[in-house]
């Protein structure tokens, strides 16, 4: 698993050169055809091509062919930014043979044609093209870093995210620990009644999920547990589980029991106390929790009819069929009002920050749709109870969604738009023959006030991240503003954080729904298989690499290291674990001695690049 | 100042016809694509939100109604399909029962029984009497004149005439006082102004004012002026079938009731005599202009005929067979058929009476007064307010 860099020093270097016209979105504004003169010259560089598209299967053919016929030893491509067709040249070269890393990646796209224009832009493309050859000539082969890998993945979490992923990776063959904190499977999905747009139940959802998990052999469940202890890499992680049985579970129910509101009880399916289990990948599948409502928010607390949207489903979920009117609490609710975006979407300036001193600035995107839903379901029920929403936008984004919209505006359920400066006032009355008012400025009309009364208060609180602060500070793992876990590309990689080996699995990365929390897990347990199924991990070999005649060992890059374990003090000398250092070079900066470096990306690399760069 | 919710009034709304306002979402298409609303009177995005809170003071007070003409080009642009044309049709039905201080206007438009039963016993009222205090029915020839004088119906006219034109009036009068709203939000009178009014003040505005504008009330009463800015071709033929109708009606309103001497009578004038040229213009123009409504109304042939709530039928049913059996009475005295134009005679008036008693001051005819009246009502408004 070392990346030892073979030495080739002593061979000559041929450097082979290809300049891409991309079509003209280079070609219009770098005159390729001086470029190629330009670099021509330059000490070891042995052929020059220019191509209409070298990501083509003809360009591609031209490198391989020069190095079949022993033209070349390295290569430069000079084209789009190399974070599109990087790995295309890369790959074209290995095919013909020759180590993937004696190439360099020139941009004279995204850097040079579609910024600057004319000579200048030829000038520019030149340095840039000079620097990548002058880097190609001092590039040494490297290996992949390969670790091997357990065939386990620990799943932390039994929500539906959860359970989706444990099973999704145990019928891949891959065993499985599902750690739930509580005594219960289910997560917030348990605690729902009613489900948009299929009008599932919460119980039908989780029961299907969690009867298999509990049946399938190849996933071991452990609730009432919590991770306690973390240390290892991709393919190789150790951690450290805690249950306590008795701390989480008073009442005593059978494996497979559903408690209402709560999820499927798991039994004692693991013992008391701390043991390591070894994992080649981490799911997080942590979840989220409601937003709880400051004292004083719209009346929260300290007014009894004012509740939050998930108490109310609960609520709801428990009247009798057939019952009428709507009854809450011994009162007969005639009007129920609604307010949507209570703890998402906050503006600074305007609303009060939480305990940790932070905003909810995102919208969580599943209340208005929860909303609407409750509010259909009173309309279609009791159809004696009014309805009132109060919005700042409805957001029902997903399929078949909107249709509850539609149908709450059908059945006359009456909608009032606020703006955030001035959010719907809930006041408590004292004559009857409602206990409260609730007053807004509506913008749907106009601005003018309204005002209403009602029975009962309903807000539509939002998503906040689970807290797992332990958990993050354990492993490092990078949240975003908004407290969630932050995936490494929203787009190009969306269940994955810049920690090797750990996926990002439904709502603890941000609010979503069930149906995208499982599409989330679902990934991120195809990513997992992929990622353990050969049985090892390649990995980038561009980490750092210690020169042992120089390390005096004193240490400064072990203190400066952001990564705990990827380099440490052995016999004297600094020491690299490649699998888990990241490459990101703070220890290279450190070094009085220049005794560390990274491979790929060497200082011996930049320096002659700054040369080439002065000298074209 | 803040309203109070009511969600139960569009429910109550339901019976006048308007069905679907509830999808309604506020954007506002309806009044960007309406010809006809202002800046000052916009239309009919505002009373349709005032609908759907219940707020009633509001919609009293809402003008906008009764300046729309119903082209139908906001329910064809509605992306919601609350249809808001035929919401404003049924706004009108609810303001006019909320004009009406008897509560007869209400009991028409909500409960079909009552519409059906208050026509079948005004027609047997009508019948009755006849049966009762009809004069001699010759039969050597037409005698209308003799068998229900013109002199004694001529009498009758005229206090129908005063009965429904003071329910018609009192009713336009509250709504007067609604749509001009609070006397106090008019600018106060200058001390030259005090003087030169001498406190002739009406709800807050000199009575001047009204005076002046009211050439306005006049044009649009006669022609409906504002129905021509509706804009489009088709949309110019129903401003001119209705203008057929209303001119018809009109003209043999006045040729019935304060004409009825030289109206109805025994000799057949001449053809070119300026009476029967009267009677025959109105009875081609409401016969066309009904048959039109109606063939429309059965074929659903455009938005403004898409929806038809029953006081809708019973208003050109009504008048179709009033002009219908006038039609009648002029052949079978043409033809000298002296017992058959009696009969038809007490069956003509069994239509046209109810007709007139309930729509007049309860349903549908009212909108020939209510429609000028805001027109004007407003531009007084207008000059009111810009007086300062």
């Amino acid at each position: 698993m070392t990346a030892e860099p073979s030495e080739s020093t002593t061979e000559e270097k041929k450097v082979g050169v290809y300049i891409c016209h991309c079509g003209g979105n280079i070609s219009d504004h770098v005159d390729v055809d001086q470029l190629a003169k330009n670099v021509a010259g330059i000490e070891g560089v042995t052929v020059t091509h220019t191509n209409m598209f070298m990501c083509s299967d003809p360009g591609q053919e031209l490198i391989q062919a020069d190095i079949k016929s022993g033209k070349i030893n390295r290569a430069v491509v000079a084209s789009c930014a190399p974070s599109l067709h990087e790995l295309t040249f890369r790959s074209a070269i290995k095919r013909a043979n020759m180590n993937p890393y004696l190439y360099e990646h020139a941009n004279i796209r995204e850097q040079v044609s579609w910024v600057h224009h004319g000579d200048t832009a030829t000038a520019k493309a030149t340095h840039l093209v000079a620097a990548a050859i002058a880097k190609a000539k001092n590039l040494l082969p490297l290996e992949p870093i390969r670790v091997d890998a357990v065939g386990h993945v620990t799943v932390i979490g039994g929500g539906v995210a959860g359970m989706r992923a444990a099973l999704d990776l145990s019928r891949r063959g891959i065993r499985v620990a599902l750690v739930e904190k509580t005594a219960f499977l289910g997560g917030n999905t348990a605690r729902l009644d009613r489900l948009v747009p299929t009008n599932d139940t919460g119980e039908n959802v989780v029961r299907t999920l969690g009867d298999a998990v509990i049946a399938d052999p190849g996933i071991t469940v452990y609730g009432c547990a919590q991770i306690v202890g973390y240390e290892g890499y991709v393919g190789n992680f150790k951690l450290t589980l805690a249950q306590s049985t008795l701390k989480c579970s008073t009442i005593s129910h059978e494996a497979g029991d559903w408690v209402s509101n709560t999820g499927l009880y798991v039994g004692e399916a693991g013992k008391d106390g701390q043991w390591v289990v070894e994992s080649g990948a981490i799911v997080f599948a942590t979840g989220f929790t409601p937003y709880r409502p400051r004292e004083g928010e719209y009346g929260y607390l300290n007014v009894p009819e004012v509740v939050t949207l998930p108490d109310f489903i609960q609520e709801m979920a428990q009247l009798p069929a057939g019952g009428r009117p709507l009854t809450i609490g011994g009162r007969t609710i005639r009007r129920v009002a609604f307010i949507h975006c209570v703890g998402s979407r906050q503006i600074p300036g305007i609303h009060e920050p939480g305990g940790d001193g932070k905003l909810n600035e995102y919208c969580s995107r599943t209340c208005c749709s929860a909303i609407l839903q409750a509010a259909v379901q009173i309309r279609t029920r009791y159809p004696e109870t009014r309805v009132f929403e109060y919005y700042r936008d409805i957001r029902t984004y997903g399929r078949g969604q909107e249709d509850y919209y539609d149908r709450a505006s059908d059945q006359n359920v009456l909608f009032f738009r606020y703006e955030p400066e001035s959010p719907p006032l809930v006041e408590r009355i004292e004559r009857r023959p409602y206990p409260l008012r609730v007053r807004v400025k509506d913008t749907l009309t106009f601005g003018e006030e309204l005002t209403a009364e009602v029975d009962l208060v309903v807000l539509g609180v939002g998503m906040q991240a689970h807290p797992i602060g332990d958990l993050v500070d354990m492993m490092k793992l990078p949240t975003g503003m908004d407290g969630f876990l932050q995936e490494v590309h929203p787009k190009l990689r969306p269940v994955e954080i810049a920690n090797n080996g750990i996926l990002l699995a439904g709502a603890c990365q941000a609010p979503m729904d069930i149906s995208e929390a499982c599409n989330a897990a679902q990934a991120a347990a195809a990513k997992a298989a992929t990622l353990l199924i050969k049985g090892h991990v390649e990995l980038d070999p561009y980490v750092a690499q210690v020169d042992g005649s120089r390390c005096t060992g004193h240490g400064r890059c072990v203190e400066v290291c952001p990564v705990e374990g990827a380099v440490r003090m052995a016999a004297g000398k600094a020491s690299v674990n490649p699998a888990l250092c990241t490459g990101c070079g703070i220890c290279v900066g450190e070094c009085p001695e220049q005794a560390i470096d990274v491979n790929g990306w060497t200082l011996k690399q930049y320096e002659e690049m700054v040369d080439a760069i002065l000298a074209a | 100042m803040s309203a109070e919710v009511n969600p139960d009034l569009i429910v109550d709304l339901k019976k006048f016809g308007v069905k679907s306002a509830s999808a309604c979402f506020n954007c506002g298409n309806c009044t960007a694509i309406c010809s006809l609303s202002s800046e000052s009177t916009p239309f009919p995005r505002k009373v349709i939100r005032y609908l759907q809170l219940g707020l009633k003071d509001k919609l009293m007070e809402s003008p906008e109604p009764w300046l729309c003409y119903y082209c139908g080009d906001c329910s064809e642009t509605c992306p919601r399909q609350a249809d808001p044309g035929e919401v404003m049709m049924g706004l009108r039905r609810y303001l006019t029962s909320m004009y009406d201080w008897t509560g007869i206007s209400r009991l028409f438009y909500t409960s079909t029984v009552f519409e059906v039963f208050s026509i079948l016993l005004v027609a047997a009222l009508v019948g009755l009497g006849f049966y009762t205090f009809h004069g001699p029915m010759l039969t050597d020839r037409v005698a209308l004149n003799v068998f229900a004088p013109n002199t004694t119906i001529e009498i009758l006219d005229l206090i129908m005439l005063g009965v429904l034109s003071f329910l018609l009036l009192t009713n336009a009068y509250r709504m007067f006082r609604a749509v001009m709203g609070d006397p106090a939000q008019y600018p106060e009178l200058t001390p030259f102004e005090k003087q030169q009014f001498q406190n002739r003040i009406i709800r807050g505005i000199p009575a001047p004012l009204f005076i002046s504008e009211a050439k306005e009330f006049v044009v649009h009463f006669l022609t409906q002026k504002k129905f021509i800015a509706c804009g489009t071709a088709s949309q110019r033929m129903q401003w001119f079938n209705h203008l057929l109708i209303m001119t018809g009606y009109s003209t043999v309103f006045l040729l019935v009731v304060v004409g009825l001497r030289w109206f109805q009578r025994d000799e057949i004038y001449a053809l070119w005599h300026p009476v029967r040229l009267l009677g025959y213009y109105a009875t081609f123009a409401i016969l066309y202009g009904t048959t039109i409504a109606i063939v429309g109304r059965i074929k659903r042939s455009k938005t403004v005929y898409a929806h038809s709530h029953s006081s809708d039928w019973a208003f050109l049913v009504l008048l179709w067979l009033t002009t219908f059996s006038g039609i009648l009475i002029h052949g079978t005295r043409m033809l000298e058929m002296p017992l058959t134009t009696y009969y038809l005679y007490v069956i003509h008036l069994m239509i046209a009476v109810p007709m007139l008693v309930i729509e007049v001051p309860f349903a549908k005819w009212t909108h020939q007064l209510y429609r000028p009246l805001i027109v004007y009502l407003m531009n007084v408004k207008k000059r009111a307010m810009a007086r300062a």
